[in-house]
């Protein structure tokens, strides 16, 4: 009697590539501006730290380089705060202001998850702007019948 | 045979040598080896080096601890340890920064910046922060190195402002808090301490707060008599304007 499967056929690479993963999901399309609050010297902050420099990545940026991510440090040892401040229409869809992440609780990995489910998705849906048609692509469209062969 | 074998001088001799040429522009075939004769085999197989393998039963239940410690730590790791120690002793000013994702040439024109006003920018790996500072009045600044950082030392203690003024242009730089004189400060103490005048300001503020007790004795003794000479010298002057006044009109 042999027993059924059970189980992952592939290995999982590990919470580094779990987290490179997710923050290639990460679109600030939606965000105006992103406030990090945090004091250095208080508990369970690295999180946070970690969360602000993946946050500062050329990639992430590029997203919307109109958003605007400022640290902004305390001193009197209160919890992490992470506060993303929306744009109109993502604030119309969300019907709330700001999204706000208490990380005192929270790893690096479980800070971009939820950032994926609560900010990436009011991202507003990408324009396709006019193509522009090349000579080829133009005489394929339009010009089947009439086919010019100059000779020179 | 007995034609390479020379007899007398070896210079003497009239033959052309000997030569066989073995191979000549091809190109060797390792690829696919042509199967050893038997005998040849034979020899291969006993041949092969045998290698003692560790027996698995002693390691197999050990924790990975058990089996990393036999591992020597690197003793470079104590030279940079030391390092930094040095660093820590001989600045009276040390800055720490949080680094968020920056070009290495900004990084660069930021150090050539704090260079030029002997400051000095500086990062370190975390374990070894900790092992120079394990034990030392430093230990309080360990927080400040979870994650991407970097640190300036400087000799003197009166650069504050400049650091504030350089690194306030470079967002990726965020202040975290710093060392000054021994002391640990935090990030609005820090700025506060850049706002503060000299010590020679101080002093003098000190001094003149302390003659303002006795200062304020003399000035009440003498406020009645002070006040009686105003008061003569504005009818002294009212009087001197109307007397050509009155001469003029007569």
């Amino acid at each position: 009697m042999s027993v059924p499967f059970s189980g992952t056929l592939s290995r999982s690479g590990g919470i580094v590539s779990a987290i490179g993963k997710q923050l290639k999901s990460v679109n600030l399309k939606g965000v105006k501006r992103i406030t990090v609050q945090f004091d250095p010297f208080a508990e369970n902050v690295k999180s946070t730290r970690e969360f602000l420099f993946l946050l500062s990545t050329p990639k992430v940026s590029q997203t919307n380089p109109k958003c605007v991510v400022k640290p902004d440090i305390v001193c009197d040892r209160s919890p992490a705060l992470i506060k993303f401040a929306l744009i109109d229409s993502a604030q119309e869809k969300a019907k709330v202001k700001e999204i706000r992440f208490n990380s005192e609780n929270l790893n690096t990995l479980e800070l971009l998850q939820l950032c994926n489910k609560h900010v990436s998705a009011l991202a507003p849906p990408e324009e396709v702007a006019n193509k522009v048609l090349t000579k080829a692509e133009k005489q394929k469209l339009g010009g089947g019948g009439k086919k010019v062969i100059k000779k020179k | 045979m007995s034609n390479l074998i020379k007899q007398g001088l070896p210079l003497a001799s009239a033959r052309a040598p000997l030569v066989q040429f073995v191979r000549f522009r091809g190109k060797i075939n390792i690829q696919r080896p042509k199967e050893p004769h038997y005998e040849r085999a034979r020899v291969v197989a006993v041949t092969q080096p045998k290698y003692p393998e560790p027996p698995k039963a002693l390691t197999c239940f050990q924790s990975r601890a058990e089996r990393l410690g036999t591992q020597v730590e690197n003793p470079y790791n104590a030279i940079i340890a030391r390092e930094v120690r040095n660093w820590l002793d001989h600045s009276k000013l040390v800055a720490i920064f949080h680094l968020n994702s920056i070009m290495a040439d900004e990084l660069f024109r930021v150090r050539v910046q704090l260079h030029k006003q002997n400051m000095h920018l500086k990062s370190y790996g975390r374990k070894i922060i900790a092992q120079a500072v394990a034990g030392t009045q430093y230990e309080a600044i360990m927080p400040l190195f979870h994650s991407n950082h970097c640190i300036v030392f400087s000799p003197d203690q009166h650069r504050v402002a400049a650091l504030l003024r350089l690194t306030r242009k470079v967002p990726q730089m965020v202040l975290l808090g710093g060392i000054v004189e021994n002391t640990l400060l935090s990030r609005n103490e820090l700025m506060d301490f850049a706002q503060m005048p000299g010590l020679q300001v101080a002093q003098a503020q000190l001094v003149q707060t302390l003659n303002m007790a006795a200062g304020n004795v003399v000035q009440q003794l003498q406020a009645h008599q002070c006040n009686l000479v105003k008061v003569l010298d504005v009818h002294a002057k009212s009087d001197a304007a109307t007397e050509p006044t009155n001469e003029t009109q007569s």
